[in-house]
């Protein structure tokens, strides 16, 4: 399953990594665009005098001017790049929605894939490590046979109702933490359902 | 009343401090008559609340301007029923909204805490107490709802009108409820661990608690979408706006908790996993109403905004540290009753499914943060709005709707390779046919297609663990399929409530790639007589109406739908200015349909009659306001009470007996 997040990982990467790529611009010719397009554009610039809104989402009148400049640079056959310059040069870095992916932002971008990595491999080696000791008596044998599972599902709950007689009075116990019973515990009932259920499905993998 | 509500306020301050020093000071010097009168304090701090919150109501009916709060967010025109709304327009009522919300959540906790938490108890009511003395000290010091004006003002400065839109009605007092909700596991959680009772005791009522906070996070989250799609009059239903992350992030938190849970209550494991996690959230949820008080990042909740801010910065920090201390402190007591059998287990996935969380979390929350650090690390600032998180927070929110396909169909403990193959080969066949059959229809978006395959891929995940469930109670007890179905879902509440709350996730999905993807734009200037065309549809703009209503100025549009020549709908959008707050209000007609909806907003009316109109046409958003009902009906399914299932003979183990189970869950 690690693999599947690796992958999911590997591919928020290449994503990043073709970022450009992702808006496409197909070269039309000089002057003509589309209006996605330039809504796309509208999308990657904030609104200067209205709280965290874009110029395609606020309905003030500079995000209707600067909207239609937009427009206006695209039909002078300026792509992208140079319009998205061209504002932040008179308003600075900050007009722009994201951090530009170059310098020293390129941490804006890369912090969250450190961060999912180093998340994998910790849930990986904590899984290894909890595993491990898995192999310690508690459970001696891991069931394989799929056939027996019915069967041994019927014997755990055999023992937790014939364990919940006693089991009502030791929760006062104040040492009862480190001592946990094997089986479910009695109150819960959703166990017992939830064993009746794999019950069901194991009588349907036969 | 004024008089009433601030010595009310007072008493409940003073009844919830004495209840967290006589909770904690009972259970030290062994004295169950002082840890009882702490517990009375509770509901007594919880009444006389509720007394303050009438005083402030009956005010705000009787448009008493003498305080200052009710002139500040009422006035004359204002209708009844929008006192709802107006209560917790501002710091003052919301911050005495969210104390009266935690005092009764409280009273119910404690009203109902289980037997086996005995011990535990006072330390949570404890945390809880000390929480509820934090925020009526503010109210009442700092932000008092009751203060008065030196004058009595003719008319009050009346109630923001953006706020009296349906919706108002209910995202924010939803979302202030789920948010101080994160209190009552994290209460429990702490109570346990300060009590040295680290095993599983605290997990029913954490998970109870857990669970109504997420679905009042949920809901309130999905209720501003809807609000924002309505009005704010961009076509758009969420931006990443610095506090919907403040609420989203929380939600994410609270997730992740009440699935892992979910492993300590039926495996023993994850034990300082969960404390950890609910100490996240409320730290997360901390962190939220700090950015909804004169939090330092703009937003266009800034409504709120106010000096309260460094305050709950320094409770933010308090609510951190201290409890990750005590956690620290009874480290070496929290071990896990069993081991991991394998690495292919719903124990596991349950973890990836933490891990896939947080990540989310974590992106959302240094997406927050990073203007921050560019502020103080050189002159200009760096903004982080939407473009960063749908292209971060987009794939990781695909692998979290993978794994909700395939968690599920793994069994506990250990899987066989084998057995997990056959279990997910009709659920991957299912998808990988969407994705085939898209693509050779035409769809060549490789997220929208991975976004469809994957939905694909859970719903029939789901429908066929209710097929094969409801065949065998059919096969093994005769049921017929209605009667074997419904009693499959009863007979495991918290799983089948949970695939429904799964299912409503899958509608989210397609709202979101549908709109994120396919949604057509355009903006035009129409005189009255013109038409536009956007997709299949003809619009034909007739023209406006201009009433002067009171506080506000109406203008409402004709418009004409067409399709292949024939007129389906005449709607209406409509636009309200006020000039009193110079402030637009503006009401989309939308024409909604499972496949797409149609959505005209007017952006702006010029004085010659022609209107701006924004015009969209928004696949699938539908399934996504479908959701909340469905995510509501499975919560309540996955806490609905069972029944205590009385020790039986083994053979005919499925024999109930009446009377209801004595814990919250």
């Amino acid at each position: 399953m690690l693999v599947v997040f690796a992958l999911f990982s590997a591919l928020a990467l290449t994503q990043i990594d073709t970022l450009h790529a992702q808006t496409p611009e197909p070269v039309a010719p000089e002057g003509s665009y589309s209006e996605s397009q330039a809504q796309g554009i509208d999308r990657m610039i904030m609104c200067p005098v209205c709280p965290a809104e874009t110029i395609d989402q606020a309905q003030v009148e500079i995000s209707f001017q600067m909207r239609q400049i937009v427009r206006d640079m695209l039909s002078q056959g300026r792509d992208r790049d140079e319009i998205l310059d061209f504002f932040v040069e008179r308003y600075g870095k900050d007009i722009l929605a994201a951090p530009p992916k170059s310098g020293a932002n390129l941490v804006a971008w890369l912090m969250p894939i450190a961060a999912v990595s180093v998340g994998l491999i910790a849930v990986y080696l904590v899984l290894r490590s909890m595993t491990r000791r898995g192999t310690a008596p508690v459970i001696a044998q891991p069931v394989t046979d799929a056939g027996l599972i019915p069967y041994l599902q019927l014997v755990d709950r055999h023992l937790d109702m014939t364990r919940s007689a006693p089991q009502t009075g030791s929760t006062s116990n104040p040492n009862s933490s480190g001592v946990e019973p094997l089986g479910e515990s009695p109150g819960d009932s959703t166990a017992t359902d939830e064993s009746e259920a794999n019950v069901d499905q194991g009588e349907q993998g036969k | 009343m004024a008089e009433l509500g601030a010595i009310s306020l007072w008493i409940a301050l003073a009844l919830a401090a004495y209840s967290t020093v006589g909770s904690v000071a009972g259970k030290l010097r062994l004295s169950p008559a002082l840890v009882e009168s702490a517990q009375s304090a509770v509901y007594a701090a919880a009444l006389a609340l509720l007394v303050a919150t009438l005083s402030l109501v009956i005010a705000f009916i009787s448009r008493d301007f003498e305080i200052a709060y009710v002139a500040a967010h009422s006035d004359l025109a204002m209708a009844n029923r929008f006192t709802w709304v107006a209560f917790y327009a501002g710091n003052e009522g919301s911050l005495l909204y969210i104390g009266t919300v935690l005092a009764i959540m409280s009273s119910i906790a404690v009203w109902r805490s289980p037997e086996k938490f005995k011990d535990a108890m006072p330390y949570t009511t404890a945390v809880l107490m000390l929480t509820l003395t934090f925020f009526l000290a503010v109210i009442a010091v700092m932000a008092n709802p009751f203060d008065k004006l030196p004058f009595v003002p003719l008319d009050g400065e009346g109630i923001n009108p953006l706020l009296t839109h349906f919706g108002m009605f209910f995202h924010p007092p939803a979302l202030m409820a789920g948010l101080i909700g994160i209190t009552l596991p994290f209460a429990f959680a702490l109570g346990s661990l300060l009590a040295g009772k680290t095993g599983d005791e605290w997990v029913d009522a954490g998970r109870f608690w857990g669970i109504i906070s997420w679905v009042l996070l949920a809901a309130g989250l999905l209720l501003g979408s809807w609000w924002a799609y309505t009005i704010l009059g961009w076509g758009g239903f969420w931006f990443w706006d610095p506090v919907e992350n403040a609420a989203f992030m929380p939600w994410l938190a609270i997730t992740a908790f009440i699935h892992s849970v979910m492993v300590q209550k039926r495996r023993g494991m994850f034990r300082m996993w969960n404390i950890v996690l609910v100490n996240v959230a409320f730290g997360l949820a901390l962190y939220g109403m700090f950015m909804n008080r004169g939090g330092s990042v703009p937003s266009v909740h800034s409504f709120g905004e106010s000096s309260l801010g460094w305050i709950f910065l320094i409770f933010l920090a308090v609510g951190v540290v201290v409890p990750f201390a005590i956690f620290i402190w009874r480290y070496p007591l929290l071990k896990s009753a069993r081991n991991l059998d394998s690495m292919l287990s719903r124990e596991a996935a349950f973890l990836v499914n933490n891990l896939l969380f947080l990540a989310i979390a974590f992106v959302t929350l240094w997406g927050t943060v990073y203007p921050l650090l560019t502020r103080l690390t050189n002159d200009e600032t760096i903004t982080v709005a939407r473009p960063f998180y749908d292209q971060v927070n987009g794939p990781l929110m695909l692998a979290l709707v993978f794994l909700m396909g395939v968690g599920p169909l793994i069994p506990w403990r250990k899987a066989g390779m084998a057995s997990v193959r056959k279990t997910l080969l009709p659920p991957i066949i299912g998808g990988l046919a969407t994705v085939g059959i898209l693509a050779a229809l035409g769809l060549h978006k490789e997220y929208a297609l991975i976004g469809f395959g994957l939905a694909t891929f859970v719903t029939t995940g789901i429908l066929m663990e209710w097929f094969r469930g409801t065949r065998s109670r059919h096969r093994s007890s005769g049921e017929n399929y209605a009667t074997a179905f419904l009693r499959l879902i009863m007979a495991n509440r918290p799983r089948y409530g949970g695939y429904i709350v799964h299912l409503s996730v899958v509608m989210v999905t397609l709202g979101i790639v549908g709109t994120s993807f396919f949604s057509t734009q355009v903006d035009v200037v129409l005189s009255p007589g013109e038409s536009v065309v956007i997709e299949n549809y003809e619009l034909v703009y007739l023209g406006s109406v201009e009433t002067h209503k009171g506080n506000r100025t109406e203008f409402i549009s004709t418009v004409q739908i067409f399709r292949d020549g024939d007129l389906l709908e005449t709607i209406r959008p409509k636009r309200d200015f006020y000039p009193s707050f110079n402030m637009a209000a503006t009401s989309a007609a939308i024409r909604s349909t499972p496949v797409e909806d149609l959505y005209v907003v007017p952006s702006e009316n010029l004085p010659d009659g022609s209107v701006g109109f924004r015009i969209l046409v928004n696949p699938l958003i539908w399934w996504m306001w479908v959701a909340g009902p469905v995510m509501l009906v499975g919560t309540v399914v996955a806490l609905w009470p069972t029944r205590v299932r009385a020790p039986a003979p083994v053979p005919t183990p499925r024999r109930l007996t009446p009377g209801t189970r004595p814990t919250t869950a």
